[in-house]
């Protein structure tokens, strides 16, 4: 190739990607997609959500956070749904199963103790407030669920759990967000916590949706997000699953279901990492604060930290470690299934064969780890060698 | 890790390990021999701890050694090893051109929150690296300039928002690198590279081996059998190509 016919080539791809950019920022969006105000604030859209429905079209959530095909829905009543149609602003879903999680069921988590008796709180959406009390939906580096994120620390303090919260702010309330929360993130799993809660609110428009009064008192319900695209989703999802079993115990109704989404969330960084959802905008900040207290209470008790009688700092407490979950051993077993399909695959495009592929991968054993695999032994007239 | 149950060390071992080992095989395909790239991971785990305070006030900046100082070290290390002064150019373009698609795919694409749109296909931390990786690719033509522009390209997104706090008086923090190995700007210079690798294998395959018109003579010598790395008992492992 001549080197002016690359640099077009170069020059075309370039304009492809600025302008496949710019036409998909400009390609119609419907009405729930349509972000209200300046990038920058991060206003959270006022304007439309999706309803997620059964087969029967009974109404299973309600959400401003925009669903895809695949993604998963664990209902109050523990249905496992999967969403696998979408027409405008309904998504409609396929029944999977039961989840057959009881109270009691969480309870083995609870029994060996263990964990390091501290809990990691930070908020990605720095911003996000509550429209009846805080005066607006969002205050950047300075949002009402600050607040409610105080108060949830606060009440895990009291139960002697050590907590960590890192009030940094991320803004702007942009794409870049979780990029900004994940060094957050990081920093406080230096640290070992038993877990790291990411605390928001959600963005659909009716309060009464999160509206609940549970234990005598006027709260927000909560939802619980997991990130489909994380290497530890698989535990993510039973810590969320036991959280819910327990609460539903405790609390029914406090846990509005568990959302199984796409997305990272930054929940890569640790197995026990949950994005918790508490009310919504609309509600008020008072409401969401006692809302986010009660679930906080399930926390010590699946983790097997801290309780009133030994408020001792961060270190191991109890006598031996939590069993594992189903879901930390499926997580192992697919960072090794995509790290050998990943490996196969390169090989082989990289050798153009079978066997070359494996002819590489013996040479790279043999001499990087010391590792002779045995050779199929070749007569010393083999026109291949 | 006292205390946390078996599965769970397992994934977090297993896990650590594996990306570890990626780094380093990919950093080996850099200008660093084995022990360098292995001295450059240590560095960088260590340095994930570390961050120094550059800027206080409202908007406070620091930076992390393992996430920002020692990729950004890395990258002027690689760019001054460049041959020649068309390396440097197409890495430097390659960058300017990152920073612009990604800040453009930023403000104008990527909605307010990940999934938002309706438009996303991936989640944005691998976004950073996908489009930094495939317009290095485009524009630098290796894998060191590959890696080059995905490392300054994300690095200087920091910049971006720290300008954009700045004018708009929001307080923040802008903690370049600050989730240390684990920070965007690793993971896209890592996948940079790792992209310009199986792009460049496919491309080689699909044409049938390196292209060769308009190529140096010193070049194309040196594209003929590897030399022997070593020797092993047996004398069969030699390189063949």
């Amino acid at each position: 190739m001549t080197k002016s016919k690359t640099f077009w080539l170069v020059l075309a791809s370039l304009a492809l990607v600025v302008g496949l950019t710019f036409w998909q920022a400009n390609l119609e969006v419907r009405p729930a997609e349509v972000a209200s105000g300046d990038l920058l604030y991060g206003e959270e859209r006022t304007d439309g959500y999706f309803t997620i429905r059964d087969t029967n079209g009974r109404i299973l959530d309600m959400t401003a956070r925009v669903v895809y095909p695949g993604d998963e829905f664990i209902a109050e009543d523990n249905r496992h749904y999967r969403i696998n149609r979408i027409e405008g602003d309904t998504a409609w879903t396929e029944l999977l199963g039961v989840e057959t999680l009881s109270g009691d069921s969480a309870q083995p988590v609870t029994a060996g103790g263990g964990a390091r008796n501290l809990v990691a709180i930070y908020n990605t959406h720095s911003d996000e407030s509550y429209t009846p009390t805080d005066g607006s939906d969002s205050i950047p580096a300075g949002g009402g669920i600050y607040k409610v994120g105080e108060v949830m620390a606060e009440r895990l303090r009291s139960l002697g759990v050590q907590v960590e919260y890192d009030k940094r702010p991320h803004e702007p309330h942009d794409a870049e967000a979780y990029r900004r929360s994940r060094r957050t993130a990081v920093k406080m799993a230096q640290d070992a916590p038993a877990a790291i809660l990411d605390i928001h609110r959600d963005g659909v428009p009716q309060a009464s949706f999160y509206d609940a009064r549970i234990a005598g008192e006027d709260v927000t319900r909560v939802r619980l997000v997991v990130g489909r695209q994380n290497a530890n989703m698989g535990a993510n999802l039973d810590f969320a699953k036991r959280l819910k079993a327990y609460l539903d115990e405790k609390y029914p109704g406090l846990v509005r279901g568990i959302f199984i989404g796409r997305g990272d969330y930054n929940q890569d960084i640790s197995p026990r990492s949950v994005l918790v959802e508490v009310g919504t905008y609309t509600n008020g900040r008072d409401q969401a604060q006692r809302g986010g207290a009660l679930f906080v209470e399930g926390l010590p008790p699946v983790l097997g930290i801290g309780t009133a009688a030994s408020p001792q700092g961060p270190g191991p407490v109890g006598p031996g470690a939590p069993p594992s979950t189903r879901g930390d051993w499926r997580g192992v077993l697919w960072v090794i299934v995509a790290l050998v399909a990943g490996g196969i695959a390169f090989l082989v495009i990289s050798t153009g064969s079978w066997q070359g592929a494996m002819e590489r991968l013996r040479r790279f054993t043999t001499r990087e780890w010391g590792l002779g695999w045995p050779r199929p032994q070749r007569k010393r007239d083999d026109p291949r060698r | 890790m006292a205390g946390f149950p078996v599965g769970l060390i397992a994934l977090v071992v297993v896990s650590g390990l594996i990306y570890l080992g990626l780094a380093h095989r990919l950093l080996d395909r850099l200008y660093l021999s084995d022990r360098a790239a292995l001295a450059v991971i240590a560095a960088m785990v260590i340095g994930s701890f570390i961050d120094v305070p550059v800027v206080a006030g409202p908007v406070r900046v620091s930076l992390n050694v393992g996430g920002a100082l020692i990729p950004l070290g890395l990258a002027v290390y690689i760019l001054v090893r460049a041959g020649t002064a068309r390396e440097w150019g197409r890495a430097l373009l390659a960058t300017a051109v990152t920073v612009a698609v990604l800040t453009s795919l930023n403000l104008f694409v990527l909605s307010p929150d990940p999934w938002q749109t309706g438009r996303d296909f991936l989640d944005p931390l691998y976004v950073y690296p996908l489009v930094g990786g495939t317009v290095a690719y485009l524009a630098g033509r290796s894998r060191r300039a590959a890696f080059i522009a995905g490392t300054l390209g994300v690095l200087a997104l920091d910049g971006v928002d720290y300008f954009r706090l700045t004018r708009a008086g929001i307080p923040g923090v802008v903690a370049v690198g600050g989730a240390g190995l684990f920070d965007a700007v690793v993971v896209s210079g890592l996948l940079a590279v790792l992209l310009a690798e199986v792009v460049g294998e496919v491309r080689e395959r699909l044409q049938g081996g390196p292209a060769h018109r308009g190529r140096p003579e010193e070049l194309l010598k040196n594209l003929g059998p590897l030399p022997v790395k070593k020797e092993l008992p047996g004398g069969e492992d030699r390189d063949e190509v």
